[in-house]
C-alpha cells in the first residue's frame, strides 16, 4: 500500500461500517427483527474487511517513489556516530 | 522461520529505556482501566457495578455468560426486583429475584426472600444455616441492564486458568517485542 | 518485497520537494499500516459501534408506550390455617387474565409476570408474597388466561391474616436483547380472605 491507499483504506473502513451499521438499525428496527439487524451488520463487517484489510492494488495508485540505486549511490549512507545504536534492520 | 529470529534478535537488543517506556504506558493502562472502575462503583452506588452470570438459575433471562448492570439506590426493596446479594460465608454473589417482601413498620427494615427463575424452591437453601430471611445489608445493587455473551471471557479465564497465563504472556511478550 | 534501505531511499519520508516552486512539507514520520494494524483497528471499531448500535436499540425501547390489561378473579379459598410457628398460610385457586402484547418490542426476549398479595399489619407496613409467576416468551403467547392455585405459599408473618382485606397486583418485567430492562405492575384491589380458619 502507498500513503494515500493507507488513508483511503481507513477511511473506507470507518465509513463503511458505520453505514452498514445505520443500515442494519434501520431494517431491524422497522422490520421488528433483532437478529436480522445482527446479520446486516455482520455481513458488513466481513464485506469491509474484505474490501479494506488486504492490500489490494487499487491502494496501491500513488506508488512511494524509491531512487534507483544510480541516485542513491550519490549520497551515501550517513555514518552512525553512536556505536550502540540499533543496526538499521534490513529486510 | 525468519519470524522466530526477528523476535529474539529484537529482545537482545532491547534497551532499559525502552523497557521503561513500554512498562510506563502499561502501567497507565491498568491505572485508567481501575480509575474508570472505580468511577463507576461511585457513580452506580454499588460496590460491584458488573457481573458475570455464573449459573442458570435465572434462566431463559439470564444465560451463563451475561453480563448485568447493576445500581443500588436508597429506594425500597420490591417484589419483582432482580438482586444481587452476599451470603454470609459465601464469597460469590447470586442474582436472583425477590418473592417475598415484609417491610416493618417505621423502621423500614425490611424481610426478604428471594429465587431463581429456573429453581424449583426459594432460596433458604442457599441462605446461611438458620436464616429465613434476606436484609438490606445483604444486597449489593439491583440489575437494571444487561449485555448477553459478553461475560464469557471472564468465564473461561476463571475455569481455565491457563488461557490466562497465555494472554499474559502473550500481551507481555507483544509489548517487549513492540517498536513503538 | 521492500527495497532494502541502503540502496533506495522512499523520497517521500522526511522531507518532500515535488518541485521547485513548493514549499517543503515536513511532516511527522508516517507509520506505514501492516495487514495485522489494519484487521486490528477494524475490529476494534466494529465491536465498538456495535456496542452503540445494541444502545440504541435499546433507548428504542422507550419509544413504545405499552397498554397492558389485567383481571384477576380468586374463585375460591382452598384452606387457610395457622402453622406450628404462628404464621398464617392460605390457599388460593384464582383465574388469572391478562393481555400484555403491547410490551413487546423487536428488543424484548421475554416478559417475565408475577402475581403478588399486597397488604398491610400492624408489625409491617407492607407484605408483598408472591403467589404465582410465569414467563411469556414471546407476542404470540402475551395474551392468556390461566386457572391456577397459588405456586408459592402465601404465607403471613404472624397471624393477621383473618378478615384481611388484600390487592392483588400483576407485576411484569420486561428482560430485553440487549440494554436496558424495565418493570411495572396492575394493582388490583378488594380482595378479602375469611374471617374465619377452614
Amino acid at each position: 500500500m502507498d500513503w494515500q491507499g493507507q488513508k483511503l483504506s481507513e477511511q473506507l473502513m470507518q465509513i463503511m461500517l458505520v453505514a452498514f451499521a445505520v443500515a442494519a438499525f434501520l431494517a431491524g428496527y422497522f422490520l421488528s427483527s433483532f437478529q436480522l439487524m445482527l446479520i446486516i451488520y455482520a455481513a458488513g463487517v466481513v464485506l469491509t474487511s474484505l474490501i479494506t484489510v488486504p492490500n489490494w492494488p487499487f491502494f496501491n495508485r500513488h506508488p512511494l517513489k524509491w531512487l534507483d540505486p544510480a541516485e542513491a549511490e550519490r549520497h551515501p549512507k550517513p555514518v552512525v556516530a553512536n556505536s550502540k545504536k540499533k543496526a538499521v534492520k534490513s529486510h | 522461520m525468519g519470524w522466530i529470529g526477528e523476535t529474539v534478535e529484537s529482545i537482545k537488543s532491547l534497551q532499559i529505556r525502552q523497557v521503561l517506556t513500554q512498562a510506563v504506558s502499561l502501567g497507565m493502562i491498568v491505572t485508567s482501566a481501575l480509575i474508570i472502575w472505580k468511577a463507576l462503583m461511585c457513580f452506580t452506588g454499588s460496590e460491584s457495578p458488573v457481573v458475570v452470570v455464573l449459573s442458570g438459575s435465572m434462566e431463559p433471562g439470564f444465560k451463563r455468560g451475561d453480563i448485568l448492570f447493576l445500581h443500588m439506590s436508597k429506594d425500597p426493596i420490591r417484589a419483582g426486583e432482580i438482586v444481587v446479594f452476599n451470603v454470609d460465608g459465601r464469597e460469590i454473589p447470586i442474582v436472583h429475584r425477590v418473592i417475598k417482601v415484609h417491610e416493618r413498620q417505621e423502621t423500614g427494615e425490611v424481610d426478604v426472600l428471594t429465587k431463581g427463575d429456573n429453581n424449583f424452591g426459594d432460596d433458604r437453601l442457599l441462605y446461611a444455616h438458620g436464616q429465613l430471611w434476606l436484609q438490606r445489608h445483604h444486597i449489593m445493587g439491583r440489575a437494571v441492564g444487561f449485555l448477553p455473551y459478553v461475560g464469557w471471557v471472564t468465564i473461561i479465564m476463571t475455569e481455565k486458568p491457563i488461557i490466562k497465563y497465555l494472554l499474559i504472556g502473550a500481551l507481555g511478550l507483544l509489548v517487549v517485542t513492540s517498536k513503538d | 518485497m521492500y527495497p532494502t534501505l541502503h540502496s533506495a531511499l522512499p523520497s517521500s519520508n522526511l522531507l518532500h520537494f515535488e518541485s521547485s516552486t513548493q514549499r517543503p512539507r515536513l511532516f511527522f514520520p508516517k507509520k506505514m499500516h501492516s495487514f495485522g494494524y489494519r484487521l486490528n483497528a477494524l475490529l476494534t471499531f466494529s465491536v465498538t459501534i456495535l456496542a452503540i448500535i445494541c444502545a440504541f436499540a435499546s433507548y428504542s425501547d422507550n419509544l413504545n408506550l405499552p397498554s397492558p390489561s389485567a383481571q384477576i378473579q380468586v374463585l375460591n379459598v382452598n384452606w387457610f390455617q395457622k402453622q406450628p410457628n404462628g404464621d398464617d398460610v392460605v390457599s388460593l385457586t384464582m383465574n388469572i387474565s391478562a393481555n400484555l402484547e403491547s410490551m413487546f418490542t423487536w428488543n424484548t426476549k421475554q416478559v417475565f409476570i408475577f402475581v403478588a398479595a399486597e397488604y398491610e399489619t400492624p408489625l409491617n407496613a407492607l407484605n408483598q408474597v408472591s403467589l404465582w409467576d410465569g414467563i411469556i416468551p414471546s407476542k404470540e403467547q402475551a395474551k392468556f388466561w390461566i386457572h391456577t392455585t397459588n405456586k408459592y405459599y402465601f404465607t403471613d408473618q404472624g397471624s393477621n391474616l383473618r378478615g384481611k382485606e388484600f390487592n392483588l397486583t400483576l407485576h411484569w418485567h420486561v428482560m430485553p436483547k440487549t440494554g436496558k430492562m424495565f418493570a411495572d405492575k396492575i394493582v388490583m384491589s378488594g380482595y378479602h380472605l375469611p374471617e374465619e380458619y377452614r
